[in-house]
């Protein structure tokens, strides 16, 4: 299986993250983030497919929402993502990673 | 909180979403929705009311056509960066895996009392809440001397189909060193860098083929979409290639004589060997039939997409008055989600959550180079607002504008599936 395709540096390096390690997925709520899914799905196909736009479906929640707030900050650059990030609360990415973590993986 | 493991819902939820798929069997019983039009905002929303709700909700899909090819990719298609076949779509996914009642037929009438839809063959199907998103009629006559008849030689080529093959057809043909000219449709319309992207496409199909042919642009607007992207990308792709004329410099269409291939301008009458008129546009007919248009488009709630004139009735899409957001498909198929969320509120007490907009349109200028722009919109009271925007830099390396144009070949994958699947 295939890691996440922008960072190999996740987890820890990314110190400029104002979120804890264990606090990443505090106030996850699934069905709120298959609601919140529906934004994300009509660039990330929901099937796993990826062309073009990495698959995002079947990943490990927690890097999920590490990478979910470098995006959000700035460490890893992407203006889609960014903007994307920007009106999602620690909350709602972590409703998200639980949702798409519980999706199976792209093949 | 609940951690949850992949193994953990590799089992659960999964089995789970299979019974999302199941049918409505409860015929009679459930509350009905209605949904006209099974493009960007029609097939969205049918997917999603009948995906979410789980069978609580009966929805009817009424569809013209029985396979909708998509306007967004058709641009590539004219580049040769697609083929035709692979921007058509049929409509089994939702019927054989969301259950959703799909009717080829055409809706001609909405009896807003009854809360009936009147099909052309006869027959009516009646809704407790109906999803209107038609996309939209021409205004012909916007164009003087532009008609129905006048399309099959000057394809305006705007709501997709054979009129795009019609079109790909007429530059190949062009004589060499010969003339296309393009006239774009005033605002508001569908799809703001569409035409501008045509333009690139077809310099690109003629920078092959025949590349002493010249485009012209007769605009009605004094500026567009992504304009400077564009006119830098036309500089380095097709130098010399294409002229964009604004009205202060053609002074204004004056006739169109499509039989002649001539169109009259203040400035001069420009002869073209190849051309796509495109006209004014305005909400689909059966908008106006269900009168909750106020002149050419449909006024909606921002915080639910309902009309302003019917609460039992949203407009999504091209016909409604989506005030900043741009009529495209990435619109549609996200104010799509925000009704759908609403209607299973409102019909089966689920929750209902904050609406969300949002849209990135992505152009191709030529191979490789491809250019966006996006944002994020909120519901206000009266219009649905930017709240923050972006759009590709004049001056992005290579490799960033290949990117991009990847990215769009993944959400033209993403969001197809996410109406079709
Ligand atoms: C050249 C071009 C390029 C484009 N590129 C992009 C792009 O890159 N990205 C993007 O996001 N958008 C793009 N768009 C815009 C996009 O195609 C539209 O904004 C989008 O399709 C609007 O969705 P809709 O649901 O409002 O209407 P549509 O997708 O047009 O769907 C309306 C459907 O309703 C059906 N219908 C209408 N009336 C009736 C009736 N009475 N009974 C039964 N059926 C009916 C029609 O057959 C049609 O299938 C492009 C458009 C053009 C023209
Ligand atoms: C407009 C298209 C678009 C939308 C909408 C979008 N994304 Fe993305 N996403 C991208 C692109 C493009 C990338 C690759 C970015 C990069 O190269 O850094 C990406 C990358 C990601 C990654 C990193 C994947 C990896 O393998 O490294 C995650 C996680 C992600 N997105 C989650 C989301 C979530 C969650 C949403 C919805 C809230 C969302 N995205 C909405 C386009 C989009």
């Amino acid at each position: 299986m295939r890691l996440f395709a922008v960072t190999v540096l996740v987890a820890g390096t990314l110190s400029t993250i104002p979120v804890q390690a264990e606090d990443l997925l505090a106030g996850a709520d699934i069905g709120y983030g298959e609601y919140l899914s529906g934004e994300c799905v009509t660039c990330h196909s929901q099937d796993g497919a990826d062309k073009g736009i990495p698959s995002i479906t079947g990943l490990d929640p927690e890097t999920f929402a590490t990478v979910m707030h470098a995006y959000k900050v700035g460490d890893i650059e992407h203006p889609v993502m960014k903007m994307v990030t920007s009106r999602l609360d620690a909350e709602q990415i972590a409703s998200l990673a639980v949702f798409f973590a519980s999706l199976p993986a792209a093949e | 909180m609940t951690k949850f493991s992949r193994r953990h819902f590799a089992g659960g939820l999964l089995a789970g979403s299979t019974a999302l798929a199941m049918p409505s069997l409860a015929f009679g019983a459930a509350p009905r929705v209605v949904v006209i039009g099974g493009g960007a905002g029609g097939a969205t929303a049918a997917r999603y009311i009948a995906k979410d709700s789980k069978g609580a909700i009966d929805v009817t899909l009424i569809e013209a056509s029985k396979r909708y090819y998509t306007c967004f990719f058709s641009n590539l298609y004219l580049g040769g960066f697609r083929n035709y076949g692979s921007i058509g779509h049929n409509y089994y996914g939702l019927a054989v895996n969301r259950g959703v009642n799909v009717v080829h037929e055409w809706a001609t009438s909405v009896d807003t009392a009854a809360k009936k839809v009147n099909l052309g063959h006869g027959g009516e199907v009646s809704y407790d809440r109906l999803v209107l998103s038609p996309g939209i009629s021409l205004k012909y006559d916007s164009v003087p001397g532009y008609s129905p008849e006048a399309q099959s030689l000057m394809p305006h080529a705007w709501t997709s189909g054979t009129q795009v093959q019609l079109l790909r057809d007429n530059v190949l043909k062009m004589k060499k060193g010969g003339t296309f000219v393009m006239v774009p449709p005033p605002n508001p319309y569908r799809c703001p860098p569409g035409p501008y992207e045509r333009v690139s496409m077809i310099a690109h199909l003629l920078k092959e083929r025949n590349p002493t042919a010249k485009i012209i642009i007769l605009d009605p607007k004094a500026k567009f979409s992504k304009q400077g992207l564009f006119m830098a990308g036309w500089e380095k792709h097709y130098p010399g290639m294409i002229e964009w004329l604004d009205p202060d410099t053609h002074g204004g269409i004056k006739k169109i004589n499509a039989a002649t291939m001539e169109i009259e301008t203040d400035l001069d009458t420009f002869k073209a060997d190849a051309a796509s008129v495109v006209p004014a546009q305005r909400a689909g007919s059966i908008a106006m039939a269900a009168g909750v248009n106020d002149g050419d488009w449909c006024p909606i709630n921002p915080a639910n997409m309902t009309a302003k004139a019917d609460p039992n009735i949203y407009v999504l899409g091209d016909a409604s008055v989506a005030s900043s957001m741009p009529k495209s498909g990435f619109s549609a198929n996200s104010q799509a989600k925000v009704a759908a969320n609403h209607i299973r509120g409102e019909l089966t007490g689920s929750r209902v959550y904050e609406p969300r907009f949002a849209n990135t349109c992505w152009s191709l200028i030529g191979t490789n180079d491809g250019i966006k722009v996006g944002a994020n919109y909120k519901a206000g009271a009266e219009k649905i607002d930017v709240t923050d925007k972006f759009i590709s830099q004049g001056d992005e390396a290579a490799d960033v504008r290949k990117a991009t144009y990847e990215e769009s070949l993944g959400w033209y994958a993403g969001i197809t599936s996410d109406m079709f699947s």
